[in-house]
């Protein structure tokens, strides 16, 4: 199944498509609204394409100076070449301290690599916190957008699921209502966790440290009480120097949900000193083991799209969704359609820069408008990368000779004015005869909705000849 | 495993990507009319409010996110409000969930971004702010920087293992895009701006 089919189980639902597509639009003026109020908007985003580009010069020395200081600031750094081993990092730690219940905020990464499997077929009960992604994590669904991981369900099927998941009254579905619900039931996982696991949105060499943002403070609580705080970060995540931040932090929200700026932005810079001991005779007295902070490098593929000079530029995004929220395609056609861990524009850049066989359709969802590229706040050449993308994946189509053969035909026929008039007498003849929707699907989904307009009956070459004819009768009966 | 550290490295390198001399220095970004009036707007967007009272005697001026006569359970950082209940004698991080009230003090707000930044004096000083149902930052009138430039230029990252920009309170609309106040922490956020 193809995009296309995938898109076309998002769109049986007019009226959840209808309402996808406006609140996603919805989002997009936000942003819009709070670019405005910024007078250097512009110069932000150069800034931030500038510094990007500058880091992606220079990775090696730049994580070799994170390591140094991060390690000085007491935070034990890991390096996994691939899902497997960041997976198994995060496994073996969480083993060796014999801990089960783990809370996560969201990234993008470990979803990725697929670590809630992987640690869930082991025993280990992983709990996502972001209230969009326990949705989806309580549906056994992906999410279907990077920073709205529910977006594609409506008040009323999380209504159902929570009077299922978390004991809710029958019938509920008042947003208020339904997230004090999740509020009550995660708030006890948070205080039962062991470990808390999140993702990285901005490494910083220079200090050694990290940002985390969340608007809900799910990175916040979930690191702040369990002793162990694992992070994941991948390879393109790192910035120079501290004050780098700046122009990142002020495009990252206004540009993801037009926010002058996330409730938390949080500063991670080694593990936390610990709290006093409780005195033994409390329950959940903690204390017991010194806060430790580990961070795990991940490439999975990210060096060798660094190597790839088209695709590079990609590296630079940020996750702020924005290119998804403008997309005309995405926005009707849902997250789930893309089949990928991340969708729109730059997840099938992404997606098809890793994997050009599975993916080779992502290229192709997208209109070429280039109102991603517009939005982007790094000013990643979105739509010219998939134009790209068409060009390498068209040039070894298996149709390709068929195609040729018949444009080599069709240029033969354009040459000889009298074959070209003869066959369109003969096309037009032949194809009123048919019935109208004769193109449906012939050619694949594209003609799926398309129908051809009623031929004329003559051409315009005939239409001219005749008045001029016609002209010249009357000017000789005059 | 010094292994997988060593290939990343190696394919990095081999990775050849060309070399791109920094970003000169930003150019200060433009600076604002009334800075605080830019950040009683940013916060109130973030869900917040802004209060602007005395120092000597701010508790007594401002509008309590709850009767303050009925509270049971505060964390408080500033003398001038004396911490009780659970914000005094919690013996553990995880007994401070059911305080009512959390009190910081920030070491400045952000105008632009409707934001503060506030260094936590103890871990568990970041828990009651996390797991209070209300907080109250409280912030110097004179210590409003215009943006997260001027913001960066004043924070020592070696100073502390840990610090936040707050912008308002925990929030979430990952239902039908509807906002709601408090997904997982306080409900409400005060800013209190002071003046001598
Ligand atoms: S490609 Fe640009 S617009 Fe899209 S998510 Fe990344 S940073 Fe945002």
């Amino acid at each position: 199944m193809g995009h296309v089919e995938r898109a076309a189980r998002f769109v049986a639902d007019p009226e959840r498509t209808r309402w996808h597509d406006e609140a996603l639009w919805h989002v997009r003026t936000r942003r819009d609204a709070a670019a405005r109020l910024v007078p250097d908007w512009e110069d932000l985003r150069e800034q931030a394409a500038a510094i990007k580009r500058h880091a992606l010069g220079r990775l090696p020395e730049l994580w070799q100076a994170f390591e140094t200081n991060a390690s000085r600031a007491g935070t034990i750094v890991h390096w996994a070449r691939d899902a497997r081993e960041h997976n198994e990092i995060v496994y073996r730690l969480l083993q060796e301290r014999g801990i089960r219940r783990v809370v996560k905020s969201k990234s993008m990464l470990t979803e990725e690599c697929g670590l809630n499997p992987h640690l869930g077929k082991r025993g280990i009960e992983i709990v996502d916190t972001d209230l969009g992604e326990r949705i989806v994590q309580l549906r056994r669904e992906a999410p279907s957008h990077i920073v709205m991981p529910a977006i594609h369900l409506r008040r009323r099927e999380i209504g159902e699921l929570f009077e299922r998941e978390m004991g809710g009254p029958k019938g509920i579905d008042d947003p208020e209502a339904l997230t004090a619900l999740a509020r009550r039931d995660l708030r006890a996982r948070f205080l039962a966790a062991e470990a808390g696991l999140t993702g990285v949105n901005f490494a910083v060499a220079e200090t050694g440290g990290f940002v985390v943002v969340t608007n809900e403070g799910n990175a916040d609580l979930g690191t702040a009480l369990p002793d162990l705080h694992i992070a994941s970060v991948g390879l393109e995540k790192i910035l120079p120097k501290q004050g780098d931040l700046a122009p990142f932090l002020r495009l990252l929200a206004r540009s993801a949900t037009g926010q002058a700026m996330t409730a938390y932005t949080s500063h991670f810079r080694g593990p936390r000193p610990p709290s006093p001991a409780a005195p033994p005779d409390r329950p959940g007295s903690d204390g017991r083991r010194d806060p430790e902070l580990h961070i795990v490098i991940v490439d999975n593929g990210r060096s060798r799209l660094l190597g790839t000079p088209a695709f590079r530029e990609a590296l630079a995004c940020i996750r702020c969704g924005a290119c998804l929220n403008t997309c005309p395609v995405y926005r009707r056609s849902g997250g789930h359609s893309y089949e990928a861990t991340i969708p729109g524009p730059i997840g099938s850049v992404l997606e098809t820069a890793r994997d050009s066989r599975t993916h080779a359709e992502l290229p192709f969802a997208c209109s070429l408008c280039g109102s991603c590229s517009e939005v982007c706040p790094v000013r990643i050449p979105l739509h010219r990368q998939l134009l790209a993308f068409r060009e390498s994946i068209s040039s070894d189509d298996p149709h390709r000779r068929l195609r040729r053969w018949g444009l080599d035909l069709l240029g033969r026929v354009m040459l000889r004015p009298a074959h070209y008039e003869r066959l369109g007498r003969w096309g037009r003849a032949f194809a009123r005869r048919l019935p109208g929707t004769w193109l449906e699907g012939l050619l694949g989904p594209w003609t799926r909705h398309r129908s051809l307009p009623t031929l004329p009956s003559r051409s315009f070459r005939e239409l001219h000849r005749e008045r001029v004819k016609a002209r010249a009768a009357r000017e000789d009966g005059r | 495993m010094n292994r997988a550290r060593d290939d990343i490295l190696a394919r990095l390198d081999a990775a050849r990507t060309p070399r791109v001399e920094p970003p000169r220095p930003p150019t200060a970004p433009p600076g604002m009319d009334d800075p605080p009036a830019f950040l009683r707007a940013r916060l109130e967007e973030a869900g917040g409010r802004l209060q602007m009272a005395a120092a000597r005697n701010w508790p007594d001026e401002i509008e309590w996110p709850l009767d303050r006569t009925a509270v049971r359970h505060l964390h408080s950082a500033l003398p001038i409000v004396p911490s009780r209940g659970l914000g005094l004698d919690a013996t553990t991080d995880r007994e401070l969930d059911g305080l009512e009230i959390c009190i910081l003090r920030a070491e400045f707000a952000v105008a632009e971004s409707g934001a503060v930044w506030q260094v936590p004096s103890s871990p568990r000083e970041r828990v009651a702010a996390l797991l209070a149902e209300h907080l109250i930052v409280v912030v110097d009138a004179t210590e409003i920087v215009a943006t997260l430039h001027h913001a960066y230029q004043r924070i020592d990252p070696a100073r502390s293992a840990f610090g936040w920009f707050l912008c308002g309170p925990s929030k979430t609309a990952d239902i039908e895009q509807s906002l709601v106040l408090g997904a997982h922490g306080p409900r409400t956020l005060d800013l209190i701006v002071t003046n001598a």
